[in-house]
């Protein structure tokens, strides 16, 4: 029985898609003002590939971790706002702490780090206040390989320049704001690690700078703006500038509705996020073609029948095409949601989401859109005869 | 009509056949993988951080801070030049970024102001209007200077951090004034930061003759003023001769004293002047050239010190001609050329023996005495080995498993004999995309795996729509025949638009590529090229060697 061809999708359907476009109307436009309202008041929650901080992956070395116990640790550091989430099973945790900006705490931390890790003698003091300098005070006289392995251990680098002058301790290393906010990042690190280095193993650890999530910020808008506006002008170079128009907007409505998602499940907007936000503009464009290709063909061929009428033709000509190809990329996807762990796991349920919104768009959104936009059967079968009379 | 030339069938055979070889070894077992020939096991697709641990770093170069230094020490020299040339100046001031700011006293002496600072370097801009004159470096040699100063710091991070040759770090440029590092394998950085900033310590000391003259490489008494320092040759022979001792050295700790190498391994030395002439910091730079400006002469060092440099070599050249001047780096001499003559420009030549490739490499060694600029960590990520098994395992449980699900639905919708086609291309596209990232040198990575998922997901995608297409024109009322052929030929538009529009998707995010995203862009943007190629042209060979096999009556769709 199993071992035959089944027909999943009845053949031959004819459900009124458009007839309930209203309904699916204000069903879209009230997800997406609602998708976009959300972010503004509940924000996205960044990874720290957008918003610049410290992720570091702890396991506990005995039992389960308490998330409590390393709550309470964590907190009191004076790094900033700590999150902690269960990462993958009940032993890992994921730390998150907030992006150092390079005051002057954070020297002060350095300044932790360096008598713990170097030893007591060591002091390390902001510099002079209009520049982001740091000094460098060593118990005994050192030579410039002591100083450099010395001023290692708090992640810096000190050039041949700025070792001290002959039978000095004192050593500046010149930096601006913005590079002293850099390195309190490593400094961060270097604080947690101290204080949980005992009870926790520290599996892997992210630190991204401010000014390279401001860069990914602004660079990951730029592709999904790339994105859409390249598939729109394919869309109508293919077919015609409605149809464009009326794909562009299901994407936005798929990749608004997504970042929607995001906001409500407090998902994690990461690097990974933003490619699948991507790749479900890339993909969700897949079956919107195939009802488009389909509305083209059939308007040659019925000239006399209504727009709604052909349109609901189509859709239902091509729904069983429409519903297979997104159930091998669903049970694909799915797989990855249940076994991919937790650093796919944002990027799977995404995914997850974007095929079947991909689907519902292409049908409700963009067809939709074309009856809005009055699409007239002439200007295709004009175009396509004209096609024929070149060739 | 489904058929195909026969040159296209054999051509896909020969390519599927390549790639199934090219493949190959990413999915034998270790155990019979290492028997196969190097060359072959090399077409492997290498694991991304992520997968195998290591670090990540991105690091950024201060290139403002070097422009600064460069400035100031040429206000050092136009000070200098101003004082030789008899002018009088109110101030030498150094603007940030820009240029150096020149006040004359008396503005007549403006041209032949001008005249010295040309003198120094013709190359430098040089503006005067009334009592001032600006001088900075052109355009052209500032984009010269930034380029360089980036590929040294790669030079020298690939010296520090790869000091055996077997961890095979990446480091390239990114962008203007960045570098991205990458080290597999390693778990603590701390060890990792130390090395990079770890300099070796360059200095000039003038040769002790009269120790020298003795005749013995390792004096039992030396003046106070004098210590040993073995050679470089002196090193590498007794590297070659006994490698246990060489290493022996390397990793004592605390580290040996030039003159304990010296008198416990017996290398070949030289007694030197504990005085330093010149220390690395006051290099300015260093390169390789040829003697007489040409390539018919001797290939020699040249090098050029700053302001404070030059004067300090000025006078100890002069005062000791005829001597030998050693170049220390760190605990060896790497060279003691015989001072010719006083050398007072700020710059000098070293002479000898040398091949091109050895003053390319003294070269080096003088210029990478410290890193050119300051470099700052802007992005740091490690990942532990067992975090990255973790990631390997759920990765291809994952893969796995949505490779099961995809096969077991499209085997259920259309039968053994289409879905099975289905697989088919499937799997050779999968062949594809492995050997397209083994020859493209791609990395995979956990985003690479998911884009591999997504791959076998939207792969069979085409064979769905040529199969319900098929469906239709048999429900149309064609024979079999003529609606695989029909159905094959009308799927075929969607089929290559659909793909070409995520392609856009994968491409632009290639283009934006940061980081993680690249290894999922690469995987999916390859899977979607080489799928254009299995769902069109292979589905259609099986296609037909199947009706023309079987020619059925009925499709079993």
């Amino acid at each position: 029985m199993l071992w035959r061809a089944h027909h999943l999708i009845n053949r031959k359907t004819t459900f009124d898609f458009l007839g309930k476009r209203r309904v699916a109307l204000i069903a879209s436009t009230v997800i997406n003002i609602l998708s976009i309202v959300g972010v503004f008041t509940f924000g996205l929650n960044f990874g720290i590939d957008f918003e610049g901080g410290i992720a570091i992956q702890v396991r506990a070395k005995q039992g389960d971790i308490h998330l409590e116990n390393l709550r309470a640790t964590t907190g009191g550091l004076g790094v900033g706002e700590v999150a902690l989430q269960e990462f993958g099973d009940k032993k890992s945790a994921l730390i998150r702490v907030q992006r150092q900006d390079g005051s002057n705490e954070c020297v002060a931390h350095a300044d932790h780090v360096m008598k713990k890790r170097a030893g007591g003698g060591w002091a390390v003091m902001p510099g002079a206040a209009d520049t982001g300098d740091v000094t460098f005070t060593s118990p005994s006289t050192l030579d410039s390989t002591g100083w450099r392995d010395a001023v290692s251990t708090v992640g810096l680098t000190l050039q041949d320049r700025q070792l001290p002058r002959a039978n000095t301790n004192t050593a500046t290393i010149d930096m601006t704001h913005e590079q002293r906010a850099e390195w309190c990042q490593q400094v961060a690190i270097k604080v947690v690690e101290d204080a949980i280095g005992g009870e926790y193993e520290l599996r892997g650890t992210e630190s991204v700078g401010p000014k390279i999530g401001e860069e990914l910020m602004h660079s990951g808008i730029i592709a999904v703006l790339a994105t859409l506006g390249a598939i729109c002008v394919y869309v109508w170079v293919r077919f015609e500038w409605q149809f464009g128009v009326a794909a562009l907007i299901a994407l936005l409505h798929d990749v608004i509705s997504t970042i929607g998602l995001f906001v409500i499940l407090h998902l994690d907007f990461s690097l990974t996020a933003l490619a699948a936000v991507l790749t479900i503009a890339g993909y969700s464009i897949n079956d919107t073609v195939v009802i488009f290709d389909r509305v083209r063909e059939n308007m040659r061929r019925y000239r006399k029948m209504s727009l709604i009428d052909l349109l609901n033709l189509s859709i239902n000509e091509t729904l069983a095409r429409t519903l297979m190809t997104s159930g091998t990329v669903f049970v694909a996807v799915l797989a990855l949601v249940l076994f991919g762990g937790p650093v796919l796991y944002s990027f799977s349920v995404a995914m997850l989401w974007g095929v079947i919104v991909g689907a519902y768009s292409s049908v409700w959104v963009a067809s939709a859109c074309l009856v809005y936009m009055k699409v007239r059967p002439e200007q295709l079968v004009g175009k396509a005869e004209d096609e024929k009379a070149k060739a | 009509m489904l058929n195909l030339p026969r040159w296209q069938t054999i051509a896909i055979i020969v390519i599927t056949a390549l790639a199934g070889l090219l493949a190959l070894p990413n999915l034998l077992p270790n155990s019979i993988d290492n028997h196969l020939p190097a060359w072959y096991q090399a077409s492997r697709i290498n694991l991304g951080l992520d997968l195998r641990g290591g670090a990540y770093f991105l690091l950024e170069a201060d290139l403002r801070g070097v422009m600064n230094e460069r400035l100031t020490n040429l206000s050092d020299s136009v000070r200098g030049e101003m004082r030789k040339q008899q002018v009088a100046f109110k101030s030498v001031d150094v603007e940030a970024g820009r240029a150096v700011v020149l006040v004359l006293r008396d503005e007549a002496q403006r041209a032949k102001a001008i005249e010295g600072i040309r003198g120094l370097d013709p190359s430098l801009t040089i503006a005067g209007t009334g009592d001032t004159v600006r001088v900075g470096y052109a355009d052209v040699d500032m984009v010269r200077k930034r380029k360089e100063v980036i590929d040294q710091s790669i030079e020298i991070l690939r010296r520090r951090v790869d000091e055996t040759g077997t961890i095979e770090p990446t480091i390239v440029r990114q962008g203007d004034d960045r570098i991205l590092l990458q080290v597999p394998g390693i778990k603590d950085t701390t060890e990792l930061k130390r090395k990079i900033n770890q300099t070796a310590k360059l200095t000039f000391h003038l040769v002790d003759e009269s120790v020298a003259a003795t005749g013995q490489n390792v004096p039992a008494a030396l003046p106070p003023t004098t210590f040993l320092v073995p050679t470089r040759e002196g090193m590498q022979s007794l590297r070659a001769a006994d490698p246990k001792k060489f290493d022996e050295i390397q990793s004592a700790n605390p580290r040996l004293t030039p003159e304990q190498i010296c008198r416990r391994y017996q290398p070949q030395c030289l007694p030197v002047f504990k005085r330093v002439v010149v220390g690395g910091e006051d290099l300015d730079d260093a390169k390789s050239t040829f003697e007489g400006q040409q390539n018919g002469g001797r290939p020699i060092i040249s090098f050029s010190f700053n302001g404070a440099g030059g004067r300090a070599f000025c006078a100890a050249t002069r005062a000791n001609i005829g001597k030998r001047l050693a170049i220390q780096l760190d605990s060896e001499i790497i060279s003691a050329p015989v001072v010719q003559s006083a050398i007072c420009g700020g710059s000098g030549i070293i002479t000898g023996q040398f091949t091109t490739q050895q003053t390319q490499e003294q070269a080096l060694l003088l210029r990478s005495g410290a890193l050119p600029a300051t470099l700052t960590i802007i992005e740091e990520r490690t990942v532990g080995a067992d975090l990255g098994a973790d990631a390997i395992h759920s990765g291809t449980v994952a893969a796995l498993v949505g490779t099961a699900f995809v096969i077991l639905f499209m085997l259920i919708s259309y039968g053994p004999v289409f879905g099975g086609f289905a697989s088919l291309a499937m799997f050779v596209n999968m062949l594809l995309v492995f050997a397209g990232m083994s020859v493209l040198g791609a990395s995979l990575t956990l985003p690479g795996i998911a884009g591999l998922v997504l791959t076998v997901g939207m792969s069979v995608d085409s064979n769905v729509l040529i199969y319900e297409r098929v469906r239709e024109e048999r429900a149309n009322g064609r024979s079999p025949f003529s609606a695989l052929a029909t159905g094959y030929e009308r799927a075929l538009t969607a089929v290559i638009d659909s793909n070409l529009t995520a392609l856009i998707a994968g491409v632009l995010l290639f283009g934006f590529g940061a980081g993680p995203i690249r290894g999922f862009a690469t995987s999916l943007t390859l899977g979607l090229l080489t799928h254009l190629f299995t769902a069109t042209i292979f589905t259609r060979m099986t296609l037909s060697i199947w009706v023309r096999w079987r020619r059925p009556t009925e499709l079993p769709i």
